[in-house]
């Protein structure tokens, strides 16, 4: 369980994140939805230590091989694609085999000797998920994983994150723009505005009946 | 015509003095190439890739040392290096060596501030992209010196480029000294000074060749470094 209390991100002077309290249980998946600037990205960046808040705590997350993060727009490296996920094996001895299955569950088989560099923000995507999951993970963060990808990649990231569930019953928590996506991926919802929790709940719950006029506010511009 | 034939004669000729002067202005820009990639790569990488307190202040202080003159460069080296100076006991000055530090004085804050612009732009992305794979502090720089390798050579060629045109600092230190510390550059201001000109024209084209060579070879590794 990862708790985080009285959670403060202030960048020249204006509140960016403030989350009194906020618990994240194993073995769930969270979707976190807001619209650009709400502080998903925050959140996250807070939750893996790139962030440091201004003020409070997160209590229970221990920043080691166990979690892994992808950002938004993951960096691809300018070695080959094998490579771009072998570097995070680099104590094993079979790891080029490990990247390649990592690889080929990310639909990107046929492009390991690619240059990183070359590749499309929706390949970088999937690239960078395969080198997260290369390792197993009890936690992971996953910020706006599809963003950059067509509909079948899309398809298949959700299909691998189901599959990754399955096998782990890890804690996932991912910020998506598509309450949609956060219906189909997620147990339960945390709806940001401007920094702040505004709702929380499952996603049957959260989209049929919003209790905060924000949430509805939010939610009316999608057809789900 | 006579200028034509005396130039070709020091080109394909086997004038002692200009071997000279070629290899030692190739020794010392090699070194000081070499010193200042070594100290302001690292410190490039280091200075873009992180935040920190005070990282403002140091790349103003780097940015600085870019606009300092080669004569006061030379003058700095030269003090230290004079038999009152603090380094006088070493009997460095007026050698080889003392060229090269005075060009590592001039050649590091370039490749330290080009180092630090380039990484710069990728730097969080690329330091949130290590974390959510759990390489963080130190382990990152090995990645960065392999992720920017082929810009980080046209760096060092920069600085080389530098390094084998400058005069001021190295006549300063080295004193031109025949068959010592002459460099093409120094030897080419000296031989106009004296109305040597097809000497100093000579000394003009290898620097041009020189320069053509060693870029056409990195080029060439670039290449090989960017297929990799």
């Amino acid at each position: 369980m990862i708790e985080l209390k009285d959670i403060l991100v202030k960048t020249k002077g204006r509140v960016i994140l403030d989350v009194p309290s906020l618990i994240f249980k194993n073995g769930k998946r969270y979707g976190i939805i807001g619209e650009n600037g709400s502080g998903k990205t925050t959140l996250l960046r807070v939750l893996m230590g790139t962030l440091q808040p201004s003020q409070g705590s997160i209590e229970g997350l221990k920043l080691n091989n166990n979690v892994g993060y992808l950002p938004q727009s993951p960096y691809a490296f300018s070695f080959s694609v094998i490579r771009n996920v072998s570097m995070t094996l680099e104590n094993l001895q079979n790891r080029d085999e490990v990247a390649i299955s990592a690889l080929e569950k990310v639909g990107l088989g046929s492009l390991i000797e690619a240059k990183g560099n070359n590749l499309s923000g929706g390949e970088k995507q999937r690239l960078g998920l395969a080198r997260v999951l290369a390792v197993p993970k009890e936690v992971l963060l996953l910020d706006e994983p599809t963003s950059a990808t067509d509909i079948r990649g899309m398809d298949l990231i959700e299909a691998l994150l189901q599959q990754w569930f399955e096998q782990t019953r890890g804690l996932l928590i991912f910020t998506t723009h598509a309450p949609a996506q956060a219906l189909r991926l997620a147990d339960e919802i945390i709806f940001l505005e401007k920094g702040r929790v505004v709702e929380t709940g499952t996603p049957e719950i959260l989209f049929n009946n919003p209790q905060k006029l924000e949430t509805q506010a939010f939610l009316s511009h999608w057809s789900i | 015509m006579e200028l034509i034939n005396s130039i070709f004669n020091l080109l394909f000729g086997s004038d002692p003095e200009l071997r000279r002067i070629i290899a030692v202005t190739l020794q010392m820009s090699f070194f000081s190439t070499f010193l200042s990639a070594m100290i302001g790569i690292p410190a490039g990488v280091l200075l873009g890739a992180n935040e920190f307190r005070g990282k403002t202040f140091i790349s103003r202080l780097v940015n600085t040392m870019l606009g300092l003159p080669p004569v006061v460069a030379g003058l700095i080296v030269l003090l230290l290096l004079s038999r009152s100076g603090p380094l006088g006991s070493l009997n460095l000055l007026y050698t080889i060596q003392a060229m090269v530090i005075a060009q590592v004085l001039l050649i590091t804050p370039y490749i330290t501030a080009m180092t630090s612009n380039l990484v710069g732009v990728n730097a969080s992305v690329i330091n949130e992209t290590l974390a959510g794979i759990g390489i963080r502090g130190t382990k990152r720089l090995k990645y960065f010196l392999l992720d920017f390798r082929v810009p980080f050579l046209t760096i060092i060629l920069a600085g080389f480029g530098r390094s084998i045109a400058e005069v001021g600092a190295v006549q300063m230190v080295g004193g031109n000294i025949q068959f010592k510390t002459r460099v093409m550059t120094t030897a080419i201001m000296m031989q106009t000074n004296m109305g040597r000109f097809d000497f100093a024209i000579a000394l003009g084209i290898i620097l041009l060749l020189i320069s053509f060579l060693i870029n056409s070879v990195v080029n060439r590794v670039q290449k090989v470094a960017a297929d990799d």
